[in-house]
């Protein structure tokens, strides 16, 4: 009697101990990688907190201070109507973010669950989906999103839209290739042998083991999001302005004079690098930790 | 080896009609009107009734959808490509004057990414571990994590700020003005070049490491061979076939990363064209522009693949 009531009580700890134990054991090992993956959270952290750091709002014009250089007033300089551009910065990773993650949680999980039933059931069903990401696969993913985007119309959902398509195909390959080597285990086909059903084969058998590559893919696939959401904003088909993002600020830029003033270019394109290589290094620790045989693979 | 080639013809052909397919649905059926697409939300509300139909009825947009797909493909196979909304030029014409700039800044761009990229990946996969792989290493992870038409920018800005040099506005054939056209081109090839030779270095350097743990390359050691000889005769070529696979692939980020550097340096190619395209709403150029880019990239993959057959048996003979 004690021991059931005292079970769930127990459960909840001991994960958040191995959760902990896991991050040390990762800080341990991969130290560069753990360093980068503290950037990325702060990056995170910055968006959240976007309206106590920035010291302006980012909307706002001050008229006597427009196109100004770098000062101690305005630490990143101001645009062409007086906005300053550090706060710009600062709101701009909220978009960058808000996209990447709304894409990848889409797209890249929606693939990777097509990938599942593709490997699971294979047949007809395989082939025909083989097919269609071939098409999919067939575009450069920004020339996709852009037309995608443009069909659509401009939007924060849309610009999601257009990027998550651009994802599903390689969590479906990567995905869909794991599945199928699992589906030979011996303990699956244990479970099939003692009357499991295919829901229960899928979800409880096989999709567990999907997590580790699942992971690796979607951290790769942030900074591709965030590279591909800063282009459509530079081209003009990403989140309409006024909304500060990294992609509108740097095509702004271009229409401020013959030559563009060097701060309006320098602080939004070194934002989108540091969020890239923070994500993509976070991801590549993780990779050697949870897989190392995936390697180059993803 | 040639019925491998028609296999991969006759699949090539079917993903061209599939991604034609694809297109049409993307810009034509997806929720979003083409009137709105064309003239913008604001100013589709100021038309009229009878405008709205009148304009429908001259794109042909009344017609039923597969009407509109087979007069599509039709004028494709004409080599017409239909006309731009706003631009009197034909779309075919636009490529012909467009396109030579687009394919030289990518043939320039794929040979600089093997010119830099291989030695890099030679040095770094002879030496693991060593300061000069640890630096080559964070280097490729930092180009694959720059966006390329930031560097452009920074380029065209450098440049400008130092030297008052910017780059000719007006195209220019490499034949009638090669001087010219080479300030034109250098720019968006250097940067899309580098790009690409961070990604062969890194699968440059792991796939020669594996193939010098090989048998044959320790049996090539064994009998006294030069080690240069032996990289560069034994493990070399079996290291670069997935190079060469790679490259492939990565002409997709050379097609799709041009339209974004060509805007950024202003370069008057295909890239900028699309750019153009998507800024005026102009979907019938998009449209085909789409298609071309798709298809492009579906031919060169093909030719990729054959290249890979011709250079290895395991392949051909499967």
């Amino acid at each position: 009697m004690t021991t059931t009531v005292a079970q769930p009580l127990s459960v909840a700890p001991s994960r958040l101990r191995a959760i902990l134990r896991g991050i040390r054991r990762f800080i341990r090992r991969a130290p560069f990688s753990a360093f980068w993956g503290i950037v990325a959270a702060m990056i995170v952290a910055m968006a959240i907190a976007a309206p106590a750091i920035a010291p302006y709002p980012p909307l706002k014009s001050d008229f006597r201070a427009m196109q100004k250089p770098p000062d101690e007033k305005h630490w990143f300089g101001t645009d062409q109507i007086g906005r300053d551009t550090l706060s710009r910065v600062i709101y701009g990773s909220r978009a960058s973010l808000t996209v990447a993650l709304g894409a990848v949680l889409c797209g890249t999980t929606l693939g990777a669950l097509w990938g599942l039933a593709c490997g699971y059931f294979g047949g007809r069903f395989d082939m025909a989906s083989q097919r269609l990401i071939e098409f999919l696969q067939s575009f450069p993913d920004l020339i996709l999103a852009m037309a995608i985007a443009m069909a659509l119309g401009g939007g924060m959902t849309t610009v999601i839209v257009a990027i998550a398509v651009t994802r599903i195909p390689f969590g479906g390959r990567v995905i869909r290739a794991v599945v199928l080597s699992l589906k030979e285990m011996q303990y699956v086909e244990a479970a099939r042998g003692i009357g499991a059903s295919h829901r229960r084969l899928m979800f409880r058998h096989i999709l567990p083991q999907c997590v580790a590559p699942y992971l690796i893919l979607a951290t790769t696939h942030l900074g591709v999001a965030i590279v591909i959401e800063a282009s459509l904003g530079f081209l003009g088909v990403g989140i309409p302005p006024p909304t500060p993002t990294w992609g509108n600020m740097l095509a702004d830029s271009l229409n401020a004079g013959l030559v563009p003033p060097w701060w309006l270019v320098l602080f939004p394109g070194a934002a989108i690098t540091l969020t890239v290589l923070a994500f993509n290094l976070l991801g590549d620790g993780v990779r050697d930790m949870l897989d190392p045989r995936l390697r180059g693979s993803v | 080896m040639y019925s491998y080639i028609a296999r991969r013809l006759v699949f090539g052909t079917l993903t061209v009609v599939g991604v034609s397919i694809t297109v049409f649905v993307i810009m034509r059926i997806l929720p979003g009107d083409p009137l709105v697409a064309i003239f913008g939300p604001e100013g589709f509300t100021k038309l009229t009734d009878k405008e709205r139909a009148g304009y429908m009825a001259q794109l042909g947009l009344n017609d039923p959808l597969w009407l509109q797909y087979l007069s599509w493909v039709k004028s494709i196979a004409q080599g017409e490509f239909g006309h731009s909304f706003f631009r009197s030029e034909s779309v075919a014409d636009m490529i012909l004057r467009r396109g030579p700039l687009t394919a030289e800044i990518a043939l320039f761009s794929v040979v600089l990414s093997w010119l830099v990229g291989i030695p890099v990946a030679i040095v770094s996969a002879l030496r693991p571990n060593s300061i000069a792989d640890s630096v080559v290493r964070f280097l490729s992870i930092l180009f694959l994590a720059v966006p390329g038409f930031w560097v452009g920018m920074l380029i065209v800005l450098a440049l400008l700020f130092w030297f008052g040099y910017r780059a000719p506005l007006a195209g220019a054939s490499l034949f009638s003005d090669p001087v010219a056209n080479l300030q034109l081109v250098v720019g968006p090839a250097i940067v899309l070049g580098l790009g690409q030779a961070a990604y062969i270095a890194r699968m440059g350097r792991s796939s020669l490491l594996e193939v010098i743990r090989e048998d044959y390359v320790r049996t090539a050691r064994a009998k006294g061979l030069n080690g240069r000889l032996v990289i560069s005769l034994h493990a070399l070529p079996n290291a670069l076939l997935p190079v060469i696979t790679l490259s492939g692939v990565l002409l997709g980020l050379v097609l799709a990363g041009s339209v974004p550097v060509e805007r950024a340096f202003g370069t008057p190619g295909l890239g900028f064209a699309m750019f153009t395209a998507v800024s005026e709403r102009d979907i019938f150029v998009m449209q085909n522009l789409v298609f071309l880019y798709a298809a492009v990239f579906v031919l060169l993959n093909i030719l990729v693949d054959v290249t890979i057959a011709v250079l290895d048996p395991r392949i051909r003979l499967q």
